[in-house]
């Protein structure tokens, strides 16, 4: 049974082009459907605009979608604002890419980190600091910066702080938006080890959005790659490493640095990024791929399985009918 | 797992600079200590009443000018003390003020979180409102609001408090929705934490100071309005006195006796002086750039 | 262009529509109309007369329209005390103010804003000190002791100026300056800011470097900019005269508005406070509406059209 589930969930927005333009939709997210089983990570990864961020948000419930639904433990989620909706913050959390803007400056972190407790009436006062000692040492955060206030502490050391804050009501869902894109790299190594720790520690499922790939691979049990609103590739994280089925993943991969020769031919894309407000015709990639085909204009690709069990959208990687689904 | 651990000195976080306090702005705040002082013990201060009239020792001159220090301000035209009326009027002023300041902070505030919060046609009409009230001189407004509904001091305290209510407004308003856009407001509520929270809890701490530094901005606007409708005959009126009242009255006697109208006169330029040097120095100080 | 315009058209009409809405509200929300507006013991064939012409026992929005039209139509009723028509009262006592305000507002114009740049010209030396000195003087002192001491100086102890009443030109004076200093006060300091800001700025410094003169750097480049700001605050202070009006000729005995004003609020000669709101808000809408048109002259940024694309 899955924990969180997407079904054909699209996400448009109404925007205007000026003052008396007539009204534009944006597909921020198009029909895009999966689903996290418990104790497991699901990477997204895709550029700036495909709408990542946003599809972290409808799962989240922050937004609703425009169609489809979300399910998370088995019961669809709440609107937004609502009671229920507050309720289950408790069971789901996110984690975002800017820890000093995520808390508040005047608090020290040990009441920030508390918070959630308090917020949902867990435990008393004695059991609540217990706690927060206990979570700040499983972020590896020292004791004595519990008392410190957000802007006194490293963004790494920050970072753990918010996931501390998320951990604390022991949710079993942790959606992480682009969380380590503004550490150094060497800190990002340590968040992402911490992450894999305190997963396989507390069975977290894990929805992780990045832009970075490297790091998607390090931690995702699965990897979904989005373009303009829709999931184009879909599987297993090795596989799409090794041997990306969908063009823009060849050109994202082989963008990838490695030291010595290179196992794909770098993919230099041209045209212009992907403007949601102004979609292609038929396959969104088709104006920046190198091979892509007249019918590539025409249709929009659907996601189908592919010889491996990877979920592939686009017309001229050939559909593996006879396999049964991954 | 924990990180590398850091001398402690280098993650000690640095100490905080104590800035000097600079003479004018203690010379500013010293005044209005002994202002307030005066209001909290007027009654104890005062030597007469206010309506306490020594017919025999009407019009009398102050100290170094003629007089004696029976009446150190000298009296009025009703053989009144002057520095009697003055200590009741500094009370009665400071407290409209105050009141106008903190009605007008609250229900400010209140209209822009509202704004901020519920977005929509909410915002527009506080927006509208706004405008409305920052497009019309207040005294004009006042003025209305007084032909048509008469004065009672309840209600001219209310009046008082739609002063400079636009302000806190904008500034909340624009706090607020800066708050909730991304960060710590919309990091609370992700938690689950209910709106009242958030605003309680989260975003008036953090602009609070802001806040304050508009008060002061208000606070002696406040003063200078209302003793200009009482100095009309319009605001605070009699038996009561207050600062613009006591000016009114010494104006019929500007030649003959002009320390009735001057002492009360003074106080309201130094106070709305020492106010204003205030809110300058706590608006450099409370710089958002450095909090 | 023309966006720009009609928005900001549209917006003066809004908020002259506010505020008849706002006059209309009070009004009923103070007592019967009739009453008000014509005096309590006028004969009751004349409150019936009323009461129909304005439509009182209809509903509430009907009202509301007669309302306006009958204000468009200059219908404002009549002064309680003599029994003209408001609209008359105020009309024949404008000129007395402008003979005021016209002064004052050049005053602090004139005074204000070269004091406030050769303030910030010549920042920190003894006269930018002595500047900003008699400018805070000029907000904090209200013009109500400022015409007091004005009076108690040059008319009491002096005896060069009459301390009241409108009397040939020297009456003029000490008005005036009552009203228009502390403006001026404001003004400077605002200036100086706005020059200072301007002045700091890099393409300032560019053009120095370049060795173009000051005084062209000044008034080529400084100058230009900061008058946007500047003329903004201009256009509020017309706002602000009225109010200054209202005290100043209370405190010189000057037949103006103002002084009208007051007398009609302590009477509650609700015809004329209404008449007398009424025309203030149309000059405050007025004069914020040139200033929005004016900052759109001086400001090329806001001039262009918005920029096509979505939102964020």
């Amino acid at each position: 049974m899955s924990l969180l589930s997407l079904d054909g969930v699209s996400r448009v927005y109404a925007t205007r082009r000026g003052l008396f333009g007539r009204p534009v939709p944006v597909r921020a997210v198009d029909h895009v459907s999966f689903s996290v089983a418990p104790g497991r990570t699901l990477g997204i990864v895709g550029e700036s605009g495909c709408g990542k961020s946003t599809t972290g948000r409808v799962a989240l419930g922050i937004e609703r979608p425009s169609e489809g639904h979300v399910m998370f433990e088995g019961a669809p989620m709440p609107a937004p604002g609502t009671p229920g909706w507050r309720h289950m913050r408790a069971r789901l959390q996110l984690v975002h890419q800017d820890p000093l803007g995520a808390m508040d400056r005047r608090l020290t972190v040990a009441a920030q980190v508390e918070e959630p407790l308090e917020i949902h009436g867990i435990g008393d006062k004695t059991e609540r600091r217990d706690r927060v000692a206990a979570l700040l040492r499983d972020v590896g955060l020292r004791a004595d910066l519990a008392q410190r206030h957000p802007h006194e502490l490293s963004g790494g050391q920050r970072q753990r702080a918010v996931l501390a804050r998320a951990l604390a009501t022991d949710p079993a869902l942790l959606v992480a938006d682009e969380p380590v894109s503004a550490l150094d790299v060497s800190i990002q190594a340590q968040v992402i080890n911490m992450l894999t720790d305190l997963q396989e520690a507390r069975g977290i499922a894990m929805l992780f959005i990045s832009h970075d790939l490297k790091v998607v691979r390090q931690i995702s049990h699965e990897v979904a790659v989005m373009y303009l609103g829709r999931v184009v590739e879909q599987g297993d994280p090795e596989a799409i490493f090794a041997d990306p089925l969908h063009p823009y993943s060849r050109a994202l991969v082989s963008a990838i640095p490695v030291p010595g020769p290179r196992r794909i031919e770098r993919v230099v894309l041209t045209g212009d990024p992907p403007n949601p407000a102004d979609r292609p015709s038929g396959c969104a990639f088709h104006p920046r791929c190198p091979v892509a085909v007249a019918a590539c204009a025409q249709v929009v690709p659907e996601l189908r399985h592919a010889a491996d069990g990877r979920l592939v959208a686009c017309h001229l990687v050939p559909e593996a009918s006879l396999l049964k689904a991954a | 797992m924990s990180e590398q651990a850091l001398p402690q000195a280098m993650v000690a976080a640095p100490p905080r600079q104590r800035a000097a306090i600079p003479f004018g702005v203690m010379l500013a705040i010293s005044w209005l200590v002994f202002m307030v002082g005066v209001a909290l013990l007027a009654d104890v201060i005062r030597p007469y009443g206010i309506t306490t009239m020594d017919l025999r020792a009407r019009l009398q001159p102050p100290i170094g000018f003629g007089g004696d220090w029976l009446h150190p301000l000298g009296t009025d035209e009703l053989g009144r003390d002057v520095f009697s009326r003055l200590v009741e009027s500094i009370r009665m002023s400071l407290l409209i003020a105050f009141g106008a300041t903190i009605i007008a902070a609250v229900f400010g505030t209140t209209m822009g979180f509202l704004a901020a919060h519920f977005r929509g046609w909410v915002e527009q009409a506080v927006l509208m409102l706004i405008d409305f009230q920052a497009s019309m001189p207040f005294l004009i407004l006042a003025l209305s609001v007084l032909a048509f509904f008469g004065n009672s001091l309840p209600l001219f305290i209310c009046l008082m408090g739609l002063y400079g209510w636009e302000r806190h407004a904008r500034i909340s308003r624009g706090l607020a929705i800066a708050a909730n856009a991304q960060g710590y407001a919309a990091a609370v509520r992700q938690l689950g934490a209910q709106p009242m929270r958030i605003y309680m809890k989260h975003v008036l701490p953090n602009i609070a100071s802001t806040l304050i530094v508009a008060a002061t901005l208000s606070f002696p606007e406040v003063v200078l309005l209302e003793s200009g409708l009482s100095f009309l005959g319009l605001g605070v009126q009699p038996p009561m006195t207050s600062l613009g009242n006591m000016v009114g009255y010494g104006r019929e006697y500007i030649t003959r006796a002009p320390w009735i109208l001057l002492s009360p006169s003074v106080v309201i330029v130094l106070t709305t002086l020492s106010v204003s040097i205030l809110g300058d120095w706590l608006r450099d100080r409370l710089d958002p750039t450095l909090t | 262009m023309l966006r720009f315009v009609a928005t900001r058209l549209g917006r003066a009409l809004l908020t002259i529509t506010l505020v008849v809405t706002f006059a209309f509200i009070v009004l009923r929300l103070s007592g019967d109309p009739a009453l008000i507006i014509m005096s309590p013991d006028a004969p009751p064939e004349a409150l019936a007369a009323f009461r129909e012409a304005w439509g009182l026992d209809e509903p509430i929005w009907l009202q509301y329209l007669k309302y306006f039209t009958a204000i468009l139509q200059g219908e404002l009723g009549q002064s309680f005390r003599d029994g003209r028509p408001a609209i008359e009262l105020v009309a024949e006592r404008i000129p007395a103010t402008l003979m005021l305000t016209l002064p004052a507002l050049a005053l602090k114009v004139g005074l204000g804003i070269p004091a406030g740049m050769y303030a910030a010209l010549h920042r920190n030396s003894m006269t930018d000190r002595v500047v900003m000195t008699f400018a805070v003087a000029g907000f904090t002192v209200p013009s109500f002791v400022l015409g007091l001491l004005l009076v108690l100086v040059f008319a009491v102890q002096l005896g060069w100026l009459p301390s009241g009443g409108q009397d040939g030109w020297r009456s003029v004076i000490l008005p005036v300056i009552a009203m228009g200093l502390g403006g001026a006060g404001v003004l400077a300091r605002f200036t100086r800011s706005a020059m200072l800001e301007v002045l700091g700025q890099p393409y300032i410094r560019t053009a120095s470097a370049k060795g173009v003169p000051w005084g062209l750097v000044v008034r080529g480049h400084a100058l230009p900019n900061a008058a946007i700001p500047t003329v903004t605050v201009v256009g509020f202070m017309v706002g602000s005269l009225m109010a200054g009006a209202v005290v100043v000729e209370s405190v010189f005995s000057w037949p103006g508005v103002g002084r009208l004003m007051v007398v009609a609020v302590a009477n509650r000669d609700l015809a004329v406070v209404q008449c007398i709101l009424l025309l203030v808000s149309a000059t405050m809408v007025t004069s914020n509406l040139i200033v929005d048109l004016l900052y759109g002259v001086l400001d090329p940024r806001l001039r262009g059209t918005a920029p096509a694309g979505g939102g964020h």
